[in-house]
């Protein structure tokens, strides 16, 4: 990930905590993310224990009954039966209750939309052709986004930031729900590169679907030719190539399947030919839509393809997806592919839990749906040490009231990176503003 | 009330008269409105008969009783049977309680055990595109918005329906047996909207629910100034919008004035020396007016005689809306979307509109920016009358868990809400919208069987609709799939079973036995 980690010191050379000492307790949990791998994350938060909950844990374990997880300077310190709390520890009773790690939507476009259907406060309607893979999400990034607040409150706590528009749509963001600046977000700027292959991207881009498939060769055809001949295009004496510099440039991690590719795709024969596209430039694969990903699961599962899907999206909706079924997320679960939940959405994104939840009344095991919104996108998209609960992880935890995906459960406490944060949202405004009506201007904000 | 399966005209009329008589009804919101006296015969009765007469004839026989029992039984009617039955026949519910309920074996029926399973209402969805947008989305199947003329009154979604649209299937596999079908929301007036018995047919009119009142969808705010600004035609504004709606009143007003005079001549005796003095003017006399269709929808409107179902979502429009009602002297029956009627919800209340909202849509357009998840809870705590709508094909398949969420956001809020408050969200309430309450929207005696039973809690995420019956007709029974609704899904690979679920219900079959 050598590209990803730079480009992450880039925009974390601002973040102003950094140039904070660092305790010395701090410092041995950051000691233990290096050492696993995960972001460097020294979240000077204090120490926090949650205390007799069923806590669910990495793996196809089954979640831990009257548990403790320790949380502290922005990590998981301990979790289980035994894990003792150091004195000084606030302690959060959560008997009864359920406690997962933070939720991660991995397709969304949080913080870059406001109001989808305003243009003003819409940021994923990208112009300037069909390949933008050198467009970075993370330069649009609004923390202070309302929809920030309200996908937090429903229990999610990372994002992926994903490009809506193009064939070839540029780079996703992943980033964590806190934080006043970008730099504060963004966990890491650059993790895969997107393309779109679906009935909306062959209309815009190429007339055909095959005409995409052959642009989208081309461009990474282009890419490794520049890969291998630098010098040549730094002296004008290379071949022409079609995209830019910082396109040649963007594609150079996928090429080194350091990034994968993130095709969204429905039609079954669409996510075959995303798998021979694979297979030609040896890259790494995620796909996503995937509405009728169930007929060709068994191909997924033997390459280890995550597939992301909504479980809602039943309908034959456009005739690139006239086989999508209810069973799909099922379907592809029992063929033993990595099935990743998402909501697709910004305004949404606060309900994953219920696009979830559905999987689960359409066959899914609940426990594998857990998977799908916590540990699943977080080993999809190599994020190591988000989407579990176990020593030295990044302390997201939701405290639900009961299970997650129940439509009477309730969100008690959010931790991210450790810190608890406050559930008020603009729509928690609005409701004591109008509790009562004619409403009463108590002085809140 | 023993009715056909399909209405025929005239009892169509006879349905017509239980709606509301112009503005101004009783402060308090009646929960089961009386049928006010008929109005006078009006002018527009026989070509409104006419546009209801059917072609196509449906002969569609009702099979065995059938009695659901030992099921919690939820009515929406404030009753709940923890042990109860719900016994259909002839098409109706004969019977609704505790215990084990008469046993109908002995007249030829069947007994389906429902332990451990919730009986409800079939559900109602009081805003819908199925069939006017259907999918899959192509430009041949834009059906929904004939973007031409924003006061475009004259139009009926009826003519768009296309009753092949696989999304009906999925809807009624999420446990909805009755629909609001309407056309879009980017005309001011986007015609007459209908509703549908979701029953397989092979047309649109053929799936008219019996008897229900036509609808007219109207829209106010963003949608139509949207459309016509980019045309860049009236309106642009949102003031563009209300004076279009205005003059599109004043000429209902004046032709629905031009047709009574002249019923009323035509009522009168002529007079003797006018038949005298010469033919010609009696002739011009006896000629009626022109008919114009927006126009006659419209002044249907001012009658009472149709519905106002008006797309609004803020409150200062709902309220600049209720001010265009009020000057012309009409009724609105709902606001569509309404997320901000929580606003207002002493004012809607006070003028008996009810609100057909989603449980917690928010911030997808500049309008929808301030949805908060209470919005029905504060609505129903207020007095009012909340239902819960999806507008939208996936939204339409789990509208029982829209209702568990709306409760749950409710009470967590302190409004003291029962399960039967949350079950008229998606069933008693939207059935008064669409003026279809005497008929559908609760289990009690003497109503059309609609009736689903779910494998579990139906406010819970996991609920799923076992078995969907419709005027006692069983169209949806999970465990024993079927060849698709829609012509369009055949040859496609067949849908996988779900997987997991609960153990098969048995199920009544055509034949009278178990299978």
């Amino acid at each position: 990930m050598k590209s990803a980690s730079s480009s992450e010191a880039r925009v974390r050379a601002t973040h102003p905590k950094s140039a904070h000492p660092i305790r010395p307790i701090a410092a041995a949990v950051v000691a233990i993310g290096l050492l696993t791998g995960g972001p460097a994350i020294a979240e000077d938060s204090p120490p926090i224990a949650i205390t007799h909950a069923r806590v669910y844990v990495p793996g196809n374990r089954p979640p831990l009954e009257d548990a403790t997880v320790v949380v502290a300077n922005g990590r998981i310190l301990s979790v289980g039966p035994a894990a003792k709390a150091p004195a000084s520890a606030r302690t959060i009773d959560a008997r009864g209750k359920v406690v997962t790690p933070g939720f991660i939507d991995a397709n969304t476009d949080v913080g870059v939309v406001d109001v989808e259907l305003e243009p003003e406060a819409n940021d994923t309607d990208v112009r300037g052709g069909p390949l933008t893979p050198a467009l970075r999400m993370v330069d649009g990034y609004n923390p202070r986004s309302t929809v920030v607040d309200i996908a937090r409150s429903g229990g999610v706590t990372s994002v992926i930031v994903a490009p809506r528009s193009n064939l070839l749509g540029g780079q996703g963001a992943f980033v964590d729900l806190a934080g006043d600046s970008v730099s504060d977000a963004v966990v890491r700027p650059s993790l895969g590169q997107y393309a779109r292959v679906d009935d909306d991207t062959v209309q815009t881009d190429a007339g055909t679907r095959s005409g995409l498939w052959l642009m989208l060769r081309e461009a990474l055809d282009d890419a490794r030719f520049y890969g291998a001949h630098r010098g040549q295009y730094d002296t004008n004496a290379s071949r022409p190539l079609r995209l830019s510099r910082q396109g040649l440039e963007a594609l150079q991690p996928v090429l080194r399947g350091e990034q994968p590719l993130v095709i969204t795709a429905h039609r079954a024969g669409d996510i075959e030919a995303a798998m021979r596209l694979a297979d030609d430039f040896k890259l790494k694969l995620v796909v996503e839509g995937a509405s009728e990903a169930w007929l060709v699961a068994d191909e997924l599962a033997k390459r280890k393809i995550p597939v992301v899907i909504d479980p809602l999206e039943n309908l034959p909706a456009r005739f690139d997806r006239l086989h999508a079924r209810s069973a799909n997320a099922t379907l592809l679960a029992d063929a033993g592919v990595a099935v990743v939940i998402s909501t697709f959405s910004a305004d949404e994104v606060r309900l994953l839990w219920q696009h979830a939840g559905n999987a689960v009344r359409l066959g899914m095991d609940h426990d594998a749906a857990i998977r799908a919104v916590t540990e699943a996108p977080a080993d999809a998209f190599g994020l190591k040490g988000y989407g579990r609960i176990e020593p030295g992880a990044v302390a997201n935890v939701v405290v639900w009231s009961g299970d997650p995906f129940q439509t009477s459960t309730h969100v008690e406490h959010v931790l991210v990176r450790g810190r608890e944060r406050i559930l008020e949202t603009r729509q928690t405004l609005l409701l004591r503003r109008y509790r009562t009506v004619p409403p009463v201007r108590d002085g809140t904000r | 009330m023993s009715l056909p399966l399909r209405a025929l005209p005239a009892i169509a009329l006879i349905l017509c008269t239980c709606m509301p008589q112009g503005r101004r009804p009783s402060a308090s919101v009646p929960q089961n409105r009386e049928p006010p006296p008929a109005p006078a015969a009006s002018p527009f009765a026989e070509g409104e008969a006419r546009a209801r007469t059917g072609v196509e004839i449906i002969e569609s026989p009702h099979g065995p009783p059938v009695l659901l029992r030992h099921a919690t039984v939820m009515t929406a009617a404030g009753r709940r049977y923890d042990q109860g039955f719900v016994l259909m026949s002839n098409g109706v519910i004969a019977g609704v309680g505790d215990g084990e309920g008469p046993d109908p074996t002995a007249a030829g029926g069947i007994v389906v055990e429902a332990r451990g399973k919730f009986v409800t209402p079939g559900i109602i969805d009081p805003h819908s595109h199925i069939g006017v947008y259907p999918v899959p989305d192509t430009s041949a199947h834009d059906d929904g918005n004939e973007l031409t003329d924003p006061v475009s009154a004259g139009l009926r979604a009826e003519h768009s329906f296309w009753p092949q649209d696989p999304a009906i299937e999925r809807a009624v596999a999420g446990g909805v047996t009755t629909v609001a079908v309407l056309p879009g929301s980017g005309n001011l007036v986007g015609g007459r909207g209908i509703v549908m018995h979701l029953l397989p047919r092979r047309g649109a009119r053929a799936m008219r629910f019996p008897g229900a009142p036509d609808l007219l969808k109207m829209a106010c705010g963003e949608n139509p100034k949207r459309v016509y600004g980019a045309l860049k035609r009236a309106p642009t504004t949102r003031m563009g919008n209300v004076r279009a709606l205005r003059e599109a009143f004043l000429k209902a007003r004046r032709y629905a004035r031009d047709w009574d005079e002249w019923t009323a001549k035509q009522r009168q005796p002529p007079p003797k020396e006018r038949t005298a003095s010469g033919s010609k003017e009696k002739d011009s006399d006896s000629k009626p007016p022109d008919r114009d269709l927006a126009l006659e929808t419209l002044a249907l409107v001012l009658r009472g005689e149709i519905l106002v179902e008006w797309h609004c979502y803020q409150a200062d429009d709902m309220l600049a809306a209720l001010q265009v009602a009020d000057e012309f002297g009409f009724q609105v029956r709902a606001f569509h979307h309404a997320l901000e009627a929580y606003k207002i919800r002493d004012v809607l209340t006070r003028e008996s509109v009810a609100i057909a909202t989603w449980d917690d849509w928010w911030g997808f357009k500049m309008e929808a920016y301030d949805g908060i998840p209470e919005n029905a809870a504060l609505m129903t705590e207020a007095g009012g009358r909340a239902a819960l709508h999806s507008d939208s094909a996936v939204a339409i398949q789990i509208l029982n868990q829209a209702a568990g969420k709306a409760m749950s956001a409710g009470l967590a809020a302190g409004v003291k809400l029962t399960e039967d408050d949350a079950l008229r969200w998606i069933t008693a309430n939207p059935a008064w919208v669409l003026g279809i309450d005497g008929q559908v929207g609760t289990l009690e005696t003497g109503k059309r069987a609609d009736v689903v039973v779910w494998s579990d809690d139906p406010f819970g995420t996991y609920a799923v609709a076992e078995q969907v019956y419709i005027d006692g007709h069983l169209v949806f029974d999970r465990a024993h799939p079927a060849a698709p609704f829609s012509d369009f899904e055949l040859g496609l690979r067949a849908m996988p079973p779900l997987g997991g679920g609960p153990p098969p219900l048995q199920a009544p079959s055509p034949d009278g036995g178990a299978r």
